[in-house]
């Protein structure tokens, strides 16, 4: 099962044109700053997302994403090939 | 304990648009469970109220042109590219299925608005099997 940074629906786009959702569904808070790369969805949609910003909201801080290029499988295969 | 403020859906939605027609193509990026649909409604409703009311929903796109961003291939080549598996529909299925179907933010995403979670299963019953996303990723690998 892939881990999750941050659960988001990959479908939800807000005012910004940005996926979006809310920090206390992040395994870790602290690791969801502005430019950080996160794997975000659901275990059984995950994705490489940059985040964008952090929203301070009466309903929660709302969190930002940019989905990144390609699957988490074709990131898979571009470890394996630089050895990481 | 007074619940927190939402923002008004409403004010998001695309009014000056033309509703879509029964023909055009829903899409959603899967595969879903009927507990995730029922996590991502809750998103909705905790952060949006519709006509001042909390509001379940759930985010689609809908194939609004034939070319460009917000076409069929547009959409499953950029807003779901990161989705190997899809559920697609149609506007008229939406409807006769009994949702209503928010054109909301920026074109082509629209909501689903659900009228309890309960309703989670008829929307997943609505969207049927999953399909390939032809154009999923970036074509490292033939597909």
């Amino acid at each position: 099962m892939t881990h999750i940074d941050i659960l988001a629906d990959l479908n939800s786009e807000d005012e910004t044109g940005f996926v979006w959702t809310f920090l206390d569904e992040a395994d870790d808070p602290a690791v969801i700053r502005p430019g950080a790369v996160v794997v975000a969805g659901t275990p059984l949609t995950p994705a490489v997302c940059e985040v964008i910003d952090l929203i301070d909201k009466p309903a929660g801080t709302v969190v930002h994403l940019r989905v990144l290029p390609g699957t988490l499988d074709e990131y898979r295969r571009l470890l394996a090939r630089a050895g990481v | 304990m007074t619940e927190p403020q939402r923002d008004e859906l409403r004010q998001r939605v695309r009014d000056d648009e033309q509703p879509p027609a029964a023909a055009r193509v829903v899409i959603r990026g899967g595969p879903d469970t009927l507990s995730l649909l029922r996590a991502h409604a809750r998103r909705l409703w905790r952060s949006y109220q519709l006509d001042g009311q909390p509001v379940y929903g759930i985010s689609v796109f809908v194939a609004l042109d034939d070319i460009g961003p917000a076409s069929e291939r547009g959409i499953l080549t950029v807003k779901l590219q990161s989705y190997p598996s899809v559920y697609c529909c149609t506007v008229a299925a939406v409807t006769a299925a009994g949702f209503e179907l928010l054109a909301t933010f920026s074109r082509p995403h629209f909501t689903i608005v659900l009228p309890d979670l309960d309703s989670v299963g008829s929307l997943a019953a609505m969207f049927g099997e999953l399909l390939v996303n032809p154009y999923a990723g970036r074509g490292e690998e033939q597909r």
